[in-house]
């Protein structure tokens, strides 16, 4: 008997999701599916990343399109709503609490019968003082943003969506949270997290969602979704001992589109900069190309493969 | 430090009692601000002023006079505090964005309005009605008019909280709709005829405190039971109504 593997459901499920506020499109006919793991979700202001956050929460229901989570309506199912959590991006907390007695409420909200225990806990995860009695209204911005992501893991949530969580943290907090994001993903929690920092976002991991105007413009490993842009050719910088003999060689054997030659600087070789619609490609050819001409291969890299490429990319379309 | 992203073992139950006590004691001290107190106890200082005045220019019937107070109490100070208090429970959330935090609870959202109805109703009884009951018992301590005022009080503070929580459920400037209501719907239009009457909480009261008292009051046309039941039968669904508009209201 042949095992058949098992596929996960997923625990976000978007189909056709429309939202739009007025003659506005907020959110046009988006449709993807989430598993466990950290999810970025990126795109410029006004794309409509907070509106989309906002329906997976439940919290804005869409005019067009369905989004489940965990199987079920957010807006609807009390039950599911227990096992999400949300780091909303604006600041407003309840004033008239300190950051231990907001988690807490957070907690008992949740039907936690240990609330104390568990706030503290949550307060400790990301380096506040659950001893700490001043309110929140006094707290910095960065502060804020913990006590934020604190009460958003007291329910152990399945599912977290966290819009702009890193901003205002000093590099040190922006460390610390990133390698939090990343243990809850791997524990088997479906995280996902806006941000507009791209260096940020990449850290996070590779898997992203890419919004534009309303509409989803990829989502996926960006580095794949680099790959299938063959609208857009690949730069590639290769350095040499022999850069102009290459770089005639490359032009006539592994499908350049352009050459572009670069000097020698202190320290490193000259080389050139070529542009090319098959990526792979090049990269099979190159070392091949090399020999043929007799050079040594010092450096190959890829110049616009990193996110922020990708990025820019995207949303120019 | 060390920490792990596993809570220590919660332990996980659900008690609605619990989170409408945690719910009640959060918005009971978001709507205590020290500013809204103080305007508030400032007024009811001016009405308890004015039951000084009433005394010292008595009329030859104290217990006209002791009606007339409550009445005007009544038909202002109560409404107008109430507003203030009831309008910000929840509508001060919904503005400024934390609402988001009680609303993605495993949690009914029955309970939010419930929470801040009895929070506006635990501020509003000794802020304002206390003084309005101490002002009636300067002009005249008897205790029909007592029991009167005090059936009168609580029954308008009880509808008009209702009222006031889903207004600041329902509408995004909820003071001065709350006083558009007050001041024209019941302070005129519910003057102008047996219909309108029927839609204004000022008619029950009055009512009550005519059956009670005896004094008789201009549009106090309810019996006894019916001044007492209606606006809180009615306020227990216009509650029910702000649990159902909270449910489908977008959260920022």
């Amino acid at each position: 008997m042949s095992a058949t593997p098992i596929t996960p459901a997923p625990m976000i499920e978007v189909e056709n999701a429309s939202k739009w506020f007025g003659d506005v499109v907020a959110v046009s006919d988006v449709s993807f599916s989430l598993g466990p793991g950290v999810t970025a979700l990126l795109g410029p202001n006004g794309a409509g990343k907070s509106t989309l956050l906002r329906m997976l929460c439940g919290l804005t229901p869409p005019d067009r399109g369905t989004v489940r989570i965990l199987g079920a309506d957010p807006r609807k199912d009390i039950a599911v709503r227990g096992r999400i959590s949300i780091v909303p991006q604006q600041e407003a907390m309840f004033e008239a609490l300190g950051a231990f007695e907001f988690v807490r409420l957070a907690a008992v909200l949740n039907g936690i019968f240990n609330p104390d225990e568990i706030a503290r806990w949550a307060l400790q995860v990301v380096e506040l003082d659950p001893d700490e009695k001043r309110s929140t209204t006094t707290y910095s911005k960065g502060m804020k943003q913990r006590v934020k992501v604190a009460q958003a893991l007291v329910n152990d949530p399945a599912v977290m969506v966290l819009d702009e969580p890193l901003t205002g943290l000093d590099p040190r907090q922006r460390n610390h949270l990133i390698e939090l994001f990343g243990r809850l993903g791997d524990e088997g929690r479906c995280v996902i997290v806006s941000s507009h920092v791209l260096d940020e976002v990449e850290r996070f991991g590779s898997r992203v969602l890419v919004v534009a105007q309303g509409r989803l413009a990829a989502t996926g490993d960006f580095r794949a979704i680099r790959d299938l842009m063959d609208d857009r050719p690949h730069r590639i910088r290769v350095r040499t001992d022999k850069p102009r003999e290459l770089a005639t060689e490359v032009m006539a054997s592994v499908g350049a589109l352009a050459v572009r030659l670069e000097p020698p600087s202190t320290g490193r070789p000259g080389g050139f900069v070529v542009d090319t619609n098959d990526a792979s490609l090049f990269r099979t050819t190159i070392a091949t190309a090399s020999q043929r001409v007799g050079a040594s291969l010092v450096e190959v890299t890829p110049l616009d493969d990193d996110l922020d490429s990708v990025f820019r990319y995207l949303v120019q379309r | 430090m060390t920490t792990t992203t596993q809570p220590p073992s919660p332990v996980r139950g659900s008690a609605l009692d619990r989170t409408l006590r945690a719910e009640y004691r959060l918005i009971l001290r978001s709507i205590c601000t020290p500013g809204r107190l103080a305007a508030l106890i400032i007024l009811s200082a001016i009405s308890l002023l004015t039951a000084f005045a009433t005394k010292a220019g008595s009329s030859l019937d104290p217990l006209q006079d002791g009606v007339g107070y409550v009445n005007a109490n009544v038909a202002t100070l109560i409404p107008v505090a109430v507003l203030v208090l009831g309008a910000a429970s929840l509508g001060d959330m919904l503005e400024d964005g934390s609402m988001v935090y009680l609303w993605l609870r495993p949690v009914p959202h029955w309970v939010h309005l419930l929470a801040a109805w009895m929070a506006t109703v635990t501020v509003a009884v000794p802020v304002v009605l206390v003084p309005v009951i101490a002002g009636t018992l300067v002009i005249h301590p008897d205790s029909t008019l007592l029991l009167s005022v005090v059936v009168a009080g609580l029954v308008a503070i009880g509808a008009y909280s209702a009222l006031f929580v889903t207004g600041g459920v329902r509408f995004k400037r909820a003071l001065p709709w709350g006083l558009v209501y007050i001041l024209i719907w019941e302070g005129f239009v519910a003057s102008a005829g047996q219909t309108a009457t029927k839609l204004a909480v000022r008619s029950y009261v009055r009512s009550i405190l005519e059956q009670i008292t005896g004094v008789e009051l201009k549009l106090a046309n309810f019996s006894l039971a019916s001044g007492i039941l209606v606006p809180l039968l009615v306020g227990a669904l216009i509650l029910a109504y702000g649990a159902r508009r909270l449910s489908r209201s977008d959260i920022a």
